[in-house]
């Protein structure tokens, strides 16, 4: 009997998650269903979602899972050009990145609202050559509240979209970045930067295996620090394979670069190297600067023609705020955004062009870095529960994908590959018992 | 919820806000910022940790070589190592690469070797039990090397003392957290961050060392068990006696005991500030109790009213000079006060025409009392030391090493006797001091000598 109760109750539980989403999937696909027959008779129509509006009882976060389960439906449609526009969802609508608009031939409007017991969905389809209303359709769907609260779990639906850890390990304490770059024999190789030192490690099956390291060379003036932080830049140039290595206890940061398999130094920068860039066709270091001895940047991010022996010749900079952390997103070498955390803890957003954007959120956090130009990784800024959270900047906006609770202090965020994988180092400290420890994690993307 | 079950939840949740240290703390610690500490004001940038507000002054600005948690571990902001090797009875101290004071010129071991000379010449017990083990102190391979007479394996713990500092060899630069940027006599000095210091630059740009009480202070010293409202309390464990002494050996019985009767008039007329001290260290550990008898205040003045009297008092205890003085017109008897820089004490000691002097010792609690008593008779007893002491000194020695606590303590007591017989020290006062910071400041610690140790102190920001 007692064997029945168990086997029943499984059922019940496995039933209720296979039913879970039943109501809403079947309202994605009722819109689905519409729109393939309203879009059946033409080809390559350019549609976007270019508003989206809550009255209903689910949260921004069920609204946001939704438009994803539309899009990702749509997406599948061959005559159907899909061009995702929304940029964040915050207090019952979307923000959509309407700059493209003009290129559209659709525009879809959506409305989830309350019906009793249901949850309705309002879809207006707009013709931007017509210049006017094409169809007018309203679903509803009960959507239960169990289903519900899946729905505002804080965990996509779609693994493509989310970021997991991939890789934990233990490390020295003071570990301030990590690289990589591909070495001459094709295999990556990883650079752990520790203030006196980089260790060189590659991948063998899912571990890291140490493959050599050099001593780095301090000089005065020197700043001891309480948090040592520092950056780390590899590249390959003209000149071959470049490291640039500086931190908050120095003024600037050393230049070396790879000859007959030893790394030699090549000059001196007055900054701190975060990028290699190309801008007007000539290679540049981009960086900012430390106060020195303390945990942040100076209000500044310069700009250095690179060439060997490195020095400071043409150097030139542009105004920001002074910032906890800086990360510049790039596409294809070019600046596209600067991306800091203030003072205040506050994210800011600066364009290309070094205009301060207006925040589409008001967010929070403590440390960031932006994967090219596409995902950018940031930490919360309280200490209690930190956690990292994923964007996707694509659009040039701030959407959020995933967040992951992280078991102690994030104290850098560095953007990486791990093997095949493409995402983000986090250096986490943890502390027990008066013990201290920095785990290294890396987050990836599991579709990629 | 039920409403019975409100009312446990609210202080249960409010326990667990408290509770959380991090709560207000954002992961990247804030930098900037100044605290307002409110201390006696200093002489000079010298150093001298004669009191409580000194040792606390001097701390901001020179660095020690070793840190005495209160947990009892030793750490150093001056040296990534330092080892004992047991059969080279020898003490290796290797300071950390590209060390600097505060004006940027680089902090070495010759400054270190220097500091720790000076310390060993100084007239204080410290110095004097470290000058006893230390055969030779050298420079090999800029590690400084410190090579003892015999077998010492505590020898860290002798160079935990305040007082041994690292010394810059101009009176411009620092070693310590802060350096003076501003001194306004009278009413306030600024400290400003040294962004070279040894252990990682302070959270805190300035620390503003007020002389008054405005601005109110957000770090202060005040008797125990106050202000509970608006502040954390720290008991430093360290306590202020004050000592009378005689001293040349011309001055009558009666002389002595009418100034000392006065002298506790004075702590009385002026709301007991001062507890009694009846003991030559504290009432509570000492073997024997010191009754010195008091005259009336008619045989006080009869006695004294055809002295002329001067007397000194040491500048640590300037804090009374304004009251002590109205006191003492008030009573219309010829004495006359003249507080004199601890520093200079020692060149007047010389002179016959000093008789009467106000000294005072600070003392931490945990510190065992047989080196109270050495501190007292080696420090206190100027020109009136001699032989009898030097063996009681030995015999003290001895006794310690016995691991008989009945030996100690009668030895203890017979120098005690000894002192107070021979009448050139008479214990007058104590006092205990806390600490106090204000509740928007968190993550203070204090050290095993009470000092406050501001390096990770920064205020609460998120």
């Amino acid at each position: 009997m007692k064997k029945a109760i168990g086997s029943l109750l499984l059922f019940v539980i496995l039933a209720a998650g296979a039913w879970s989403q039943q109501g809403a999937e079947a309202l994605v696909l009722e819109c689905t269903g519409f729109l393939r027959a309203f879009f059946k008779d033409r080809f390559d129509v350019r549609v976007a979602v270019v508003s989206l509006e809550n009255r209903s009882e689910l949260g921004d976060l069920a609204m946001q899972k939704l438009y994803q389960m539309l899009l990702s439906r749509l997406e599948a449609e061959k005559n159907i050009r899909l061009v995702d526009l929304l940029v964040d969802v915050s207090a019952g609508s979307g923000r959509f990145n309407l700059s493209q608009a003009h290129d559209l031939d659709f525009l879809l409007d959506l409305k989830l609202v309350q019906n009793k017991s249901k949850a309705g969905l309002g879809l207006t389809v707009f013709s931007r050559l017509q210049d006017r209303i094409v169809a007018v359709k309203y679903f509803e769907q009960a959507i239960s509240r169990g289903e519900m609260d899946l729905l505002q779990a804080k965990h996509f639906a779609f693994s493509a979209m989310g970021f997991s850890k991939l890789l934990e390990f233990e490390s020295k304490r003071d570990l301030m970045d990590i690289q990589s770059i591909a070495g001459d024999d094709g295999q990556t190789q990883y650079y752990f930067y520790y203030p006196d030192e980089i260790i060189i490690y590659t991948a063998r099956e899912t571990r890291l295996e140490k493959h050599s390291q050099f001593k780095l060379k301090q000089t005065r003036p020197f700043f001891p620090v309480l948090h040592p932080e520092g950056r780390l830049l590899l590249f390959r140039s003209d000149q071959g394979l470049v490291l640039t290595a500086g931190g908050n206890f120095s003024p600037g940061a050393q230049v070396l670069t790879l000859g007959d398999g030893q790394w030699q130094e090549a000059g001196k920068v007055d900054f701190v190297p975060l990028r290699f860039l190309t801008l007007n066709q000539q290679p540049y270091l981009v960086g900012a600067r430390y106060e020195e001895g303390r945990n942040f940047f100076k209000d500044r991010i310069y700009f250095l023609p690179f060439s060997t022996p490195a020095g400071s010749d043409g150097l030139q900079h542009r105004r920001i705020c002074p910032a906890m952390a800086i990360d510049i997103s790039s596409a294809s070498g070019q600046l596209q955004a600067v991306h800091v955390i203030d003072r205040e803890y506050a994210y800011r957003l600066y364009s290309a062009d070094f205009e301060e954007m207006k925040p589409l959120t008001e967010k929070k956090g403590a440390s960031l870095a932006a994967l090219n130009g596409e995902w950018l990784a940031m930490s919360d800024h309280s200490r209690t529960s930190d956690q990292l959270f994923f964007y996707d900047i694509r659009d040039g906006g701030l959407r959020p994908v995933y967040s992951g609770k992280v078991a102690g202090e994030v104290r850098f965020i560095a953007a990486g590959n791990w093997r095949d994988s493409r995402g983000f180092w986090a250096g986490v400290r943890q502390q027990e018992d008066g013990m201290e420890r920095l785990l290294v994690q890396f987050w990836g993307k599991g579709d990629e | 919820m039920n409403r019975k079950q409100f009312p446990i939840l609210l202080p249960a949740l409010l326990l667990a806000l408290l509770a959380s240290p991090g709560l207000r703390s954002a992961i990247k610690p804030h930098y900037g910022g100044e605290i307002v500490i409110r201390l006696n004001e200093p002489s000079s940038f010298h150093l001298n940790t004669a009191n409580y507000s000194n040792l606390i002054f001097y701390s901001l600005i020179h660095e020690s070589f070793f840190y005495l948690k209160k947990d009892g571990v030793i750490t150093s902001n001056l040296f990534q190592e330092y080892r004992y090797d047991t059969a080279a009875r020898t003490l290796f101290l290797t300071l950390r690469d590209n060390l600097s004071f505060s004006n940027g010129k680089p902090l070495t071991a010759r400054n270190i070797q220097v500091s720790l000379k000076v310390f060993m010449t100084s007239d204080l017990f410290a110095a004097s039990r470290l000058s006893k083990v230390v055969k030779n102190i050298r420079i090999i391979d800029g590690r400084v090397v410190i090579e003892l007479l015999a077998d010492q394996p505590d020898i860290l713990s002798l160079l935990t003392a305040p007082e041994l500092v690292v010394l810059a060899e101009n009176e411009q630069s620092f070693s310590g957290l802060f350096f003076p940027q501003e001194w306004e006599k009278g009413q306030h000095m600024i400290l400003r961050a040294n962004p070279y210091y040894a252990g990682g630059r302070p959270y805190l740009d300035r620390v503003r060392v007020t002389f008054t009480d405005r601005p109110a202070p957000d770090l202060f010293l005040s008797a125990p068990g106050q202000f509970r409202d608006q502040c954390l309390e720290f008991s430093s464990g360290i306590y202020q006696n004050v000592y009378l002494c005689f001293l040349q050996p011309d001055i009558g019985q009666n002389t002595k005991i009418a100034l000392f009767s006065l002298l506790k008039r004075f702590n009385e007329a002026t709301g007991g500030r001062f507890r009694d001290l009846n003991s030559l260290t504290s009432d509570d550990e000492s073997p024997i109790a010191i009754r010195i008898r008091q005259f009336s205040p008619q045989k006080t003045a009869s006695i004294l009213k055809t002295s002329e009297i001067k007397l000194y008092a040491l500048s640590s205890l300037s804090s009374m000079e304004k009251d002590l003085s109205a006191f003492l017109r008030d009573t219309r008897l010829k004495i006359e006060t003249q507080f004199i820089d601890n520093s200079e004490f020692t060149s007047f000691l010389d002179s016959a025409a000093i008789k009467y002097v106000l000294i005072d010792k600070i003392f931490q609690k945990k510190s065992p009392a047989e080196e109270k008593i050495s501190r007292i008779v080696k420090e206190s007893s100027f020109n009136r030391f001699n032989a009898h002491y030097l063996r009681m000194l030995s015999e003290l020695d001895e006794a310690r090493f016995s691991n008989s606590q009945a030996l100690l303590t009668e030895q203890i007591a017979r120098i005690s006797e000894a002192v107070v017989n021979d009448g050139f020290i008479f214990p007058l006062f104590q006092k205990s001091y806390s600490l106090y910071i204000r509740t928007s400041w968190p993550a203070l610690e204090i050290d095993y000598f009470g000092r406050p140790l501001l390096q990770k102190v920064s205020q609460a920001h998120d």
